[in-house]
């Protein structure tokens, strides 16, 4: 069994001007274990409403999907359990310390080892001893970035999906979150991941599953979307396919 | 199993919002320092003007003007003259001075009335004054109480001349006495005063955490990162609920607790001597029940208030939409302004009224047992269906991701009694 299976996964909004909005309309796909997936798309392709169904912030209004083998609409708790989810509209508590909300999402997301032990691990893992005792509101932005991904594997979860990562930071941010994940990789985890930035998709993703107005138009690893469209820049395969649905 | 309360989680929650709220200043200042300084200094400032403006105002001189004093009655003038408070003047036209402002008062005696006791001297007094003035006014008081103490020596004098007492002559007269002992008397100026604040206190101590704990989130978006927590969404609330709760009990709470310590001081400038002969003391018995009614107050306050403010995206939004209730808690302890109101059974009935009134009766230490029934049952059903509201609105997906655009009432309107249900989990 794949951590990530997805079948037929579907999401409609109601909206008061437009009537019923279809934002993702029955995607499959699977996620293997280890692998960084991910899910390429333009603006409103439907990538952060599948990683907020996946984290059961949202609920499918069709399809199904399990996490490392937990449903995501009878089974939400569980399946938050399993995963860390890290994306630029989920900001941490400005009051709290640095230390204090790291321990805040190590308790609450039911870490099973030594707290006090985890909490000192990863102040001293992502480097931010220096400042574990000022509060969120008075770092700057790259400090705030280590502390939210200290805090989204505090628990250590199997599963981590980074919904658009680097939105919003700069050069060197951006780049040492890359390598963030592919350490996240090299230590066994599962990793869901969605940009619309193609040099990011080609240099971290084992697979891409390109998305576009709700649907999966292509689903492989790199080298299998060359072999299918001929074109060797991932920025014209994802055109490739878009103007193709078009 | 979805909606499973943990309660590790809820007091892990619950903590995390606690130590929040006491690190944001506006926080700690309506809630715990406004409770504990405000009133008290606020009543203390506003008696201690009332007492400096009083007392600029003994220090004017009436200017009085006295007309046909009887000739065996020099002595009264004398008694005047010595009297720093009173200015004796000449006038020509004394009552267009007394409009004028020129003039405080102007006494003219006059022969006795026709058939009265024959006693040498006597007279009758027409006082003429403004009463739209205050000097004019404290012209009057202060004439009389010096002509009072006058016809007093003068009925003494007259008795004894005719060889009986001043009772005899007098016949009749009116004396007062206070039957409420100096605790009666504290705890009916407690009853007036504290209940109006503890509800005021507990309004105020509850607005912002209400606010911040549900617009606030959203306008900082941190409310998804919570909804991102392994544990489920009721558990998030439960210890927001508790949260808000608990700070406007406490406000609550410490506003009673510095309104009882610091009430004889804040009184004493209004009541001069007689606020040492009063006891400002509950009665213990009566603590429990403050205690829990104003728990339930509370209770009450902060799940209409967190309702209405999570419809709000902003904190700013917020507030506007929570002051017409803020308001609206004010308004029915007015009532407790109306004098004998007495506690009855429609009154128990009434949200926030009976609550007041049961702090009122507990202050003077009276326990009419059915209507504290019917005032807990009745809160506690209030808070009971704002809660099953909570519950209904929380199963709708666009309420919780901020994306509903309107506010309860257009809720309750649509989709409680509309029945619409999209959107709903």
């Amino acid at each position: 069994m794949d951590p990530v299976e997805v079948r037929g996964l579907a999401k409609t909004f109601y909206d008061e001007a437009r009537g019923e909005v279809p934002a993702v309309q029955g995607i499959d796909f699977e996620c293997h274990a280890g692998e960084i997936f991910g899910l390429l798309g333009a603006n409103g392709a439907g990538k952060t409403t599948t990683l907020r169904m996946l984290s059961t912030i949202l609920t499918p209004t069709g399809g199904s999907a399990t996490i490392l083998g937990h449903d995501i609409a009878s089974e939400p708790t569980e399946v938050r359990k399993c995963l860390g989810f890290y994306s630029a509209s989920t900001a941490l508590y400005p009051r709290l310390t640095a230390r204090e909300t790291i321990e805040f999402f190590t308790r609450i997301n039911q870490y099973s080892g030594d707290v006090k032990q985890r909490v000192d691990y990863l102040i001293e893992r992502f480097g931010i001893s220096k400042y574990a005792s000022a509060r969120i509101d008075k770092l700057s932005t790259g400090m705030k970035q280590k502390v939210s991904i200290a805090r989204t594997v505090a628990h250590d979860p199997p599963l981590l999906i980074f919904d658009e990562p680097t939105v919003g930071l700069d050069v060197l941010n951006a780049l040492d979150m890359q390598d963030v994940i592919r350490e996240f990789r090299a230590h066994g985890k599962t990793i869901l991941f969605s940009t619309h930035i193609m040099s990011e998709a080609e240099k971290l993703c084992d697979r891409i599953a390109i998305i576009h107005a709700g649907r999966i138009l292509a689903c492989n690893n790199l080298e299998g979307l060359r072999a299918v469209t001929g074109e060797r820049y991932l920025e014209d395969i994802f055109v490739h396919y878009v103007r193709g649905q078009g | 199993m979805a909606n499973r309360f943990r309660w590790t989680d809820i007091r892990c929650l619950y903590w995390r919002e606690l130590r929040s709220a006491l690190r944001e200043r506006s926080i700690v200042v309506n809630g715990i320092l406004l409770p504990i300084f405000l009133y008290p200094l606020l009543l203390w400032m506003v008696y201690t003007g009332i007492t400096f403006v009083g007392g600029q105002t003994q220090g004017f001189a009436s200017r009085v003007a006295l007309k046909g004093l009887p000739q065996q009655h020099q002595a009264f003038k004398d008694e005047l003259q010595r009297d720093v408070r009173i200015e004796l003047k000449d006038s020509g036209d004394p009552t267009g001075e007394i409009r004028a402002g020129g003039l405080d008062l102007l006494a003219e005696f006059l022969p006795p009335a026709e058939g009265a006791v024959p006693l040498e001297g006597n007279f009758r007094v027409q006082l003429t004054f403004d009463d739209s003035k205050d000097r004019s006014r404290i012209a009057r008081d202060r004439f009389r109480e010096l002509l009072s103490r006058y016809r007093d020596g003068y009925f003494e004098r007259q008795a004894g001349i005719l060889g009986i007492s001043r009772a005899q002559l007098q016949q009749f007269w009116i004396e007062s006495r206070n039957v409420a002992t100096s605790r009666q008397m504290g705890q009916f100026i407690l009853g007036l005063m504290l209940p109006l604040f503890l509800i005021i206190m507990v309004a105020v101590g509850c607005m912002y955490p209400a606010i911040d704990s549900t617009a606030g989130e959203r306008e900082k978006s941190t409310w998804e990162t919570s909804m991102t927590l392994a544990t489920p969404l009721t558990n998030i609330v439960a210890a927001k609920y508790l949260y808000v709760t608990t700070m406007a009990t406490m406000a609550g709470l410490l506003n009673l607790t510095a309104m009882l310590l610091s009430m004889k001081a804040v009184l004493a400038p209004i009541l001069g001597g007689d606020s040492d002969e009063m006891s400002f003391q509950i009665p213990p018995a009566s603590i429990p029940l403050i205690v829990l009614a104003t728990v339930l107050l509370a209770s009450f306050v902060a799940a209409g208030m967190m309702i209405i403010a999570s419809f709000a995206r902003t904190f700013r939004e917020g507030q506007a939409m929570v002051s017409p209730f803020y308001v609206a808690i004010f308004m029915p302890i007015l009532f407790l302004q109306v004098p004998g109101l007495q506690f009855t059974p429609a009154l128990a009935a009434i949200p926030i009224v009976n609550v007041a009134m049961v702090f009122r009766e507990a202050i003077a230490g009276t326990f009419h047992w059915p209507l504290i029934g019917i005032t807990l049952a009745v809160e506690i059903l209030c808070v009971v269906v704002a809660l099953w509201l909570a519950t209904n609105i929380l199963r709708y997906e666009d309420f919780l991701m901020g994306n509903y655009g309107g506010n309860l009432a257009k809720f309750l309107k649509e989709r409680v009694l509309g029945g619409k249900r999209r959107g709903r989990h």
